[in-house]
């Protein structure tokens, strides 16, 4: 039985982990590193970056280098935040034809899916180069607070990137799983997550190895990012007041002057004080311009501080949702990189009245309980259950635009609710049903997940029809819709006619692409190898003629250089199978040279 | 630990879904309190959740999360007191077996109300015979019961609590 890995797909790292000999290991990239950074990068040569050398080459390329595209994903391209999103990327957001929010490199849009598909490609390679064959089976994490539509889109990378989805969990669930395993203490837990993009908390009660969330709360729209730009915002601010220009428009500046107030940010999380140096960030008539400037840990923390006050609304509905007051909660726990700012940590001591656990690693947290949670799933570990929560209400739109709430925000999942429809017609033979989700009281306020149709209703009196509809929400927290006639106890047909993200249709043609790209990829990797070989061997061979001239006959001497020629010649074009085959031969002439120089010399070496 | 029910059992169930309340379903009896029903819940869960039942083929897996889903329903109506009221009034009162969260919600919520009292005079009385029925004191508390439901005639709660404390006089 292949292993499952557990895979924290991040707005700004990901991590992968590995379950075995029943415990998760968290799983290094081949560049040494235990993350990786969720961003990838399309060259002007037409090669694909992933991970820590896409990150380096943002500065001079950054109109291709695709960063947080987790804040894109299962969102409209009208939507408030893909707006705010847009107005700071260096990349162009487009709207594709159903109105989701893409990504445009060049002369081609990619879905926020496929973007993370290439990240979730990154993270799989990884586990398999460490286990030793191909991994498949895999557990993902998302934000708790992600809608219906943002889990099935991150459902469908994972399966466009040729893995197979065993489930989608929630970050701080799986945090708590991590935290909580082999632990036969009973007790509860807040699990307080702030990231690069998201923030979750979420509450849960630990006892006997039943692992039951009591509520969930979060913002899938503050996170590190939001910090960062702030301070950008402010350098930006402090050096047209000083210079008298505005670096806005200069993508290059830009993302210099991002990555350093990120670094900045970092620094002052241990230090008071930080220099920013960003030397030749822009010239006018008098020169070249430098930008330096100081920033202290009061200045940032007067920065952020709308941003830190928008974590508290959360933590106390999640609390009050709970039914939990904050003395009873035993242990606080930080996962997230940015939960290392100590104005966070304050704010979380206010917030809960206790100073958090210190004891975990917050960046690998989340991977390490995605694994576990994969081998609960395989039934290697059979001591725990987990029972998540729906983040979010789930509702349909009744009469003047009202939404309804049929499964309320919080309610165990797998679970279902039925709700009895009727015509409001003689004869109607048609009911339609706009389903959302969210907790506004208008419908269209809400997020539409579908609108369905139920026909083929029989003719009668209007009301007399009950259409019994059944909302149903599985593991995963994706939702589905069926409908029972009660009438006739038969099954009512639905008609979907409208839904978000990407077809049945639309993820098979990817899946095929991106197995063309795995292909094309290791082709591409195939003639780079081959390359090297043919430069070796070129250099061994001259090495050869030159050292032993006088045993080699002209004759010979001739056909290996025009083979060592041919090679040259071949080695700076793309065709592999001809370059292959002048490597082939030009191998067999040095062959048989070294043979017979071997015959003729071999015999003082042997002695 | 999976479902231990054998595989037609577990597809017989599954059918008979729609027969069952939400009491039957947890196997609890009406009056079960809430850390029974927690309890229980735990217990069908570890059989029932679609966790632990991965290994099953796909046709016994959809009839483990049919009962699953059910069983979290019943889990969300009946681990609130004042929602596990409603449904056994709605049960009681023959309106089938399956009741929205939402309506158990509500109803636990208008009972609330209720029972502190509609209008301002009846929840005055109300406290007033809530502090004297603490101290035992059960013919001023009846009295001031009284008074309330004058205000509130049709409050089936202090009329349920006259009626207790009149009989704690004798
Ligand atoms: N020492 C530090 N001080 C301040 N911020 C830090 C520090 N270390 C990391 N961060 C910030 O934490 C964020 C990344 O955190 P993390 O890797 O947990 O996010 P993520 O998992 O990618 O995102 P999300 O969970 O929101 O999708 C970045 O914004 C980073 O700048
Ligand atoms: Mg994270």
């Amino acid at each position: 039985m292949g292993k499952v890995i557990g895979i924290d797909l991040g707005t700004t790292n990901s991590c992968v982990a590995v379950f075995e000999n029943g415990e998760s290991h968290v799983i290094a990239n081949t560049e040494g590193a235990r993350t990786t950074p969720s961003i990838v990068a399309f060259t002007p040569s037409g090669e694909k970056l992933v991970g820590q050398i896409a990150k380096r080459q943002a500065v001079t390329n950054p109109e291709n280098t695709i960063f947080a595209v987790k804040r894109l994903i299962g969102r409209k391209h009208d939507s408030d935040e893909v707006k705010r999103f847009s107005s700071f990327a260096p990349f162009k957001v487009e709207k594709s034809e159903n109105g989701d929010a893409w990504v445009q490199v060049k002369d081609r849009a990619y879905s926020p899916q496929e973007i993370s598909a290439m990240i979730l490609s990154k993270m799989k390679d990884t586990a398999s180069d460490y286990i030793g064959e191909p991994v498949e089976d895999v557990v993902v994490t998302v934000p708790a607070y992600f809608d219906d539509s943002q889990r099935q889109a991150t459902q469908d990378a994972g399966k466009i990137a040729g893995l197979n989805v065993l489930r989608i969990i929630n970050e701080p669930t799986a945090a708590a799983l991590s935290f909580g395993l082999g632990d036969s203490q009973n007790r509860k837990l807040a699990v307080f997550d702030l990231g690069g993009g998201t923030f979750d908390i979420s509450i849960l009660e630990i006892a006997n190895g039943v692992f039951e969330v009591r509520s969930t709360n979060g913002d899938t729209y503050l996170g590190g990012e939001d910090f960062d730009q702030e301070i950008c915002s402010h350098i930006l601010n402090e050096f047209k007041a000083e210079h008298g220009l505005d670096l806005r428009t200069d993508k290059m500046a830009l993302q210099r002057i991002k990555e350093a107030s990120e670094r900045a940010k970092h620094e002052l999380s241990s230090c008071e004080e930080t220099d920013v140096n960003l030397p030749f960030i822009a010239a006018d008539e008098s020169g070249p311009k430098h930008l330096t400037t100081t920033l202290t840990r009061e200045k940032l923390e007067e920065l952020v501080r709308d941003l830190v006050e928008r974590l508290v609304s959360p933590c106390k509905l999640a609390l009050e949702d709970a039914g939990l007051r904050r003395e009873e909660i035993d242990e606080v726990i930080l996962v997230g990189g940015m939960t290392r700012m100590p104005i966070v940590e304050r704010k979380v001591v206010e917030i809960f009245g206790k100073a958090p656990n210190k004891g975990v690693n917050p960046d690998e947290i989340v991977a390490s309980g995605a694994a576990i949670q994969g081998g609960v799933l395989k039934g290697e570990v059979s001591s725990v259950l987990l029972l998540d929560v729906t983040p979010l209400s789930l509702g349909v739109e009744t009469q003047g635009g009202v939404a309804t709430k049929i499964i309320e925000r919080n309610t165990t999942i797998p679970t279902s609710s039925g709700q009895v429809f009727s015509t409001t017609e003689d004869d109607q033979t048609v009911v339609s049903i706009h389903v959302v989700q969210g907790e506004r009281e208008m419908a269209a306020d809400n997020k539409t997940l579908g609108r369905f149709d139920l026909v083929g209703i029989p003719t009668a009196p209007r009301g007399v029809p009950q259409i019994e509809v059944s909302f149903e929400i599985d593991a995963d927290g994706v939702v589905n819709v069926s409908a029972k006639d009660l009438g006739s106890g038969k099954s009512q047909a639905i008609r979907v006619t409208a839904s978000g993200g990407l077809s049945e249709q639309d993820i098979e043609s990817l899946v095929t692409e991106a197995e063309q790209h795995t292909q094309a990829d290791r082709d591409r990797r195939d003639l780079v190898e081959l390359r090297n070989k043919a430069d070796g061997l070129v250099y061994s061979t001259e090495r050869t003629l030159e050292e032993f001239a006088e045993n080699v006959t002209a004759e010979d001497r001739k056909q290996l250089e025009a083979a060592i020629e041919k090679t040259r010649a071949s080695v700076k074009g793309d065709d592999a199978v001809a370059l292959r085959a002048v490597v082939d031969e030009l191998s067999a002439l040095t062959y048989k040279m070294t043979e017979q120089l071997y015959a003729e010399l071999g015999g003082d070496d042997t002695e | 630990m999976a479902s231990e029910l054998a595989p037609t059992e577990i597809v017989a169930l599954a059918r008979l879904i729609d027969e069952l309340d939400y009491y039957q379903l947890l196997h609890l009896r009406r009056g079960a309190s809430i850390s029974e029903v927690k309890q229980a819940y735990h217990f069908s869960s570890r059989a029932f959740h679609p966790d632990a039942n991965r290994h099953l083929s796909a046709n016994l897996q959809a009839a483990v999360a049919t009962i699953a889903r059910r069983i979290t329903e019943a889990y969300s109506v009946l681990r609130d007191p004042g929602r596990n009221k409603a449904y056994l009034q709605h049960l009681e009162a023959g309106h089938g077996v399956r009741m929205q969260l939402s309506e158990a919600r509500a109803e636990a919520g208008r009972r609330a109300v209720e029972q502190k009292g509609r209008t301002p005079q009846g929840r005055q009385y109300y406290n007033l015979a809530e502090a004297e029925l603490r101290r035992e004191d059960f013919a001023a508390a009846a009295r001031n019961l009284q008074t309330a439901l004058t205000f509130e005639p049709d409050n089936e709660f202090f009329k349920a609590q006259l009626k207790e404390a009149r009989e704690k006089i004798r």
